[in-house]
């Protein structure tokens, strides 16, 4: 029996020969196809510790995000937002295809984070408190980049980045930039395409490229002719001082 | 013809696992089974009966010598077609029915599914085991574990029947429910090969016994001859009246050579006393 | 009944037989505990849902959902692992192998339908489990969708288009091949133990083995990228490879974390991942039966 055995070990390591470049190949095709996406690196077992790591990499790399995710909530419950920041990190390292992870990430960081830090008594200075909640805002955006660097096609992520360039950081063309991104992507929400054109109307100095987006938002028919949109041109053809043909309030 | 079993030299030794000695459990034995002969295979606890029905069955693969079933090597499978076999202590699924395991065998042994159930419960009601054939098995005694076990061996009608201690831990009713089998099968042709220790039912039924001790084969012939006392005779009678004994002890005693050993009253066997008192006996 | 008559027919291999076999131990295998471990698996869910309330349905539908295939295929796992480990051993001490066996019945009949009996069992257990877990997301989802109703009253087209896009999300028929791989990586897992437990003095020593195999099969992706970054040393690299030939990939039928979020599975892709699951299976039964056809009983 021994020899049997022997022989079988002989087989498999055969086979294994066989089957590793079909495997490699088999796993080259799966990654593409947006499959194994975490990064799992040494880093992360001392993150997860020896039992969370075995688990995540056995089967259960959701779950131990997941896990992550709902131990977050309680750290939002208990204000510590560096623990919640590190623990979003983790999970989202782990699975970086699961947007939900991105969208409470980013949305914790950039509005209860900056908040608290905004309204924390320890800071005496003005300056003080700025640039803490501009560090939580900065941590939120990095999140929402990389979580559209992992899911490229999601509109989402470019929305939440829009509107975060657009509130927190006052940035509208960034904003503007976000949203038109977003809204190329398949499965768009249509007013993303209006927040661009919107936020590109704030923009200094880039009011005619904004008045042609806006008009050619307005020449989709009546659906598009929403008062934002009729207050942004107006105050557009008043700014550029366009010619009646042009305009579309002729009556002045 | 060909003999049901053929065994030419056949020896089996069993490595011991991470020790340098070896257990030698059968050594150059070599014997036939004639057709529709009851061959008992006889011996102490641990003298190899059991290895050597494995190996009939191509359990186990011999050493040394060689097996053949009707014929054909016990090393392939179609020397099994068409024999029974009753394992030692047998032990079955216990989750299953007395009928669900029957036709569970004869599924392995080749019987048409739609003959299944009827051969199934046939075979229950010839060992005795009517009444608890939709039990499951949990709840079975040694004894009906016992009879199970030959009704699963019986299933595709073998020519063959190997019964490893077929009445190992049965009461006697049971036991002797158990030999009648034996001779009824006996009667339709079965060959069969048992082993046991209970010497009195090998007796009984078989009509040719090899006895093995420490892995040899040390006896074997028919059982009649090895038994018989040729020298001496018995005489029962019935009703004789004390001067009819006087004058039989006296011409005893006018024979030069003759001697008479001794004179007694006949005993019922345990067994028979048993049966009687418990009044369990089944039919003739 | 005359001893003369040539022996019946015999088939080299029937699949009645192997059939007969495989019902045999799914049988076995259904009557056994096994099933408690589905109600570990409901209360687990039920449980994780209480604990998920807090977060908006969206991602308490996520997270079901992740909870649950994740439990499907860890339990999957530990069911292949230990329902085979114990097979052999038992049907050993119990000698129903003897009275199988003593049958016409080839032993490669024996070790197929053995196999077939246990991812019967698997199939059966994924099947139930995964019902359960559409049953609780079925409910949870009408429960949203009630909700929805109450609080969009009036507007019908909008309310009809929510749900519509709810029900796409919650029940997307990717299920289906994430249930798919699982089965795969549980099959490769119980013919691997079926084999260890042709040679394994005990069933600790099957289950340990297999274990250690789990975790390997895992890990050894991670372990060889790992090594090809620190640019390691050449017998670092050849052990790698030596195991990474012995062992199976099993991050490889892992694509349960994936699929939970919604990433789709291209059928070619996974066609391929099932054919590959297919041949391990075949592999390990085929070295199962070189070992368990000269074993001593
Ligand atoms: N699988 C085995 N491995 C090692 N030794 C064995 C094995 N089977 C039987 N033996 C040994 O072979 C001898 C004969 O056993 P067995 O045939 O069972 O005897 P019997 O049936 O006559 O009681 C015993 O000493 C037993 O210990
Ligand atoms: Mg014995």
């Amino acid at each position: 029996m021994l020899r049997r055995l022997l022989l079988a070990l002989a087989l498999l390591l055969l086979v294994g020969v066989v089957r590793l470049p079909f495997e490699t190949a088999l796993q080259a095709e799966q990654r593409a196809a947006g499959f194994h996406a975490a990064r799992v690196g040494l880093d992360l077992r001392q993150r997860l510790g020896q039992t969370g790591f075995l688990a995540a990499l056995s089967g259960c790399r959701a779950v131990v995000a997941d896990l992550l995710c709902i131990e977050a909530y309680s750290a939002w419950e208990r204000v510590e937002w560096g623990r919640l920041n590190w623990l979003f990190e983790t999970a989202s390292s782990l699975q970086p295809r699961a947007l939900f992870i991105w969208e409470m990430a980013s949305w914790h960081m950039g509005y209860n984070a900056s908040r608290a830090a905004r309204e924390d008594p320890r800071w005496k200075l003005e300056a003080q408190r700025r640039r803490a909640e501009r560090q939580y805002l900065e941590l939120s955006r990095g999140f929402l980049q990389r979580g559209i660097a992992a899911l490229p096609n999601e509109p989402k992520l470019y929305e939440l980045l829009g509107t975060l360039e657009r509130d927190k950081f006052n940035d509208p063309l960034a904003a503007s930039v976000a949203y038109g991104t977003g809204a190329t992507l398949p499965g768009a929400k249509g007013y993303l395409r209006r927040f661009s054109a919107y936020c590109l109307a704030q923009v200094p100095g880039r009011e005619v490229e904004a008045h042609a987006r806006l008009r050619a938002l307005y020449d989709l028919g009546p659906q598009e002719h929403l008062p934002t949109l009729l207050k942004e041109m107006r105050r557009l053809e008043e700014k550029l001082a366009l010619p009646p043909e042009q305009r579309i309030y002729k009556d002045r | 013809m060909t003999p049901a079993i053929s065994i030419r030299h056949l020896s089996k030794v069993f490595p011991v696992p991470f020790r340098r000695e070896r257990v030698v459990a059968v050594e150059d034995l070599s014997l036939e089974v004639a057709p529709g002969q009851v061959y008992g295979l006889l011996g102490p606890n641990g003298s190899g009966k059991s290895t050597t029905m494995k190996m009939v069955l191509g359990l186990v693969p011999p050493t040394r010598g060689q097996v053949e079933v009707f014929g054909v090597d016990a090393d392939r499978v179609e020397s099994r077609v068409a024999v029974g076999f009753l394992p030692e202590n047998p032990y079955f699924q216990k989750f299953l029915t007395g009928t669900e395991t029957v036709a569970f065998f004869g599924r392995l042994a080749g019987v048409p599914k739609r003959d299944l159930r009827d051969r199934a419960r046939e075979l229950l009601r010839l060992v005795g085991l009517e009444e608890a054939a939709d039990r499951r098995l949990s709840g079975y005694s040694k004894g009906m574990l016992q009879r199970i076990g030959l009704a699963q061996a019986l299933v595709q009608e073998p020519r063959l029947l190997v019964l490893d201690e077929p009445t190992a831990g049965v009461d006697p009713a049971g036991s002797r429910d158990i030999k009648d089998l034996i001779l009824k099968f006996k009667d339709r042709g079965i060959t069969v090969l048992l082993c046991s220790h209970l010497l009195a039912q090998v007796q009984e039924i078989c009509d040719r016994i090899g006895i093995l001790h420490r892995g040899r084969l040390v006896c074997e012939g028919p059982l009649a001859e090895l038994i018989e006392k040729r020298a001496q005779t018995e005489l029962v009678l019935e009703n004789a009246p004390a001067g009819l004994l006087a004058e039989i002890e006296a011409a005893v005693g006018r024979h030069e050579g003759a001697r008479l050993l001794h004179r007694r009253h006949p005993q019922a066997s345990l067994e028979e006393f048993f049966l009687t008192v418990t009044g369990d006996e089944k039919k003739p | 009944m005359s001893t003369a008559a040539p022996l019946p027919a015999h088939r080299l291999f029937s699949p009645a037989r192997v059939g007969a076999i495989a019902r045999n131990t799914l049988t076995e295998l259904t009557r056994q505990k096994v099933f408690y471990l589905l109600l570990l698996f409901g209360l687990l869910l039920i449980g994780s849902s209480v604990l998920l309330v807090r977060f908006s349905f969206q991602d308490q539908f996520q997270m079901l959902k992740d909870i649950s295939l994740g439990a499907m295929s860890i339990f999957g796992s530990l069911l292949a692992i230990l329902a085979t480990a114990a097979m052999l051993p038992r049907d050993i001490e119990e000698r129903t192998l003897y009275t199988i066996l003593a049958k016409p019945v080839p032993r490669v009949e024996y070790v197929l339908g053995k196999f077939l009996g246990i991812a019967g069992m698997l199939a059966c257990a994924l099947f139930l489990m995964g019902l359960l877990f559409l049953l609780i997301l079925f409910v949870r989802e009408r429960g949203v969708e009630a909700e929805m109703a109450a609080s969009l009253s009036g507007d019908a087209a909008a309310l009809a288009a929510q749900i519509e896009t709810l029900r796409a999300q919650v029940f997307h028929p990717n299920l289906l091949a994430a249930g798919l791989t699982i089965f795969a990586k549980t099959c490769v897992l119980a013919a691997l133990t079926l084999f260890v437990s042709t040679f394994a003095t005990s069933q600790i020593f099957t289950v340990f083995i297999v274990t250690t195999a789990y975790f390997i099969g895992h890990f050894q992706a991670t372990a060889r990228e790992y090594w090809q970054a620190m640019g390691g040393a050449a017998w670092s690299k050849a052990f790698a490879g030596f195991v990474a030939i012995l062992f199976p990939d099993l991050q490889i039928f892992n694509l349960v974390d994936e699929i939970a979020v919604g990433v789709a599975v291209p059928l070619a892709l996974l066609g391929k991942t099932l054919v590959l699951g297919g041949f391990y299976v075949l592999i390990y039964l085929l070295a199962a039966q070189l070992v368990f056809a000269q074993k001593e009983l």
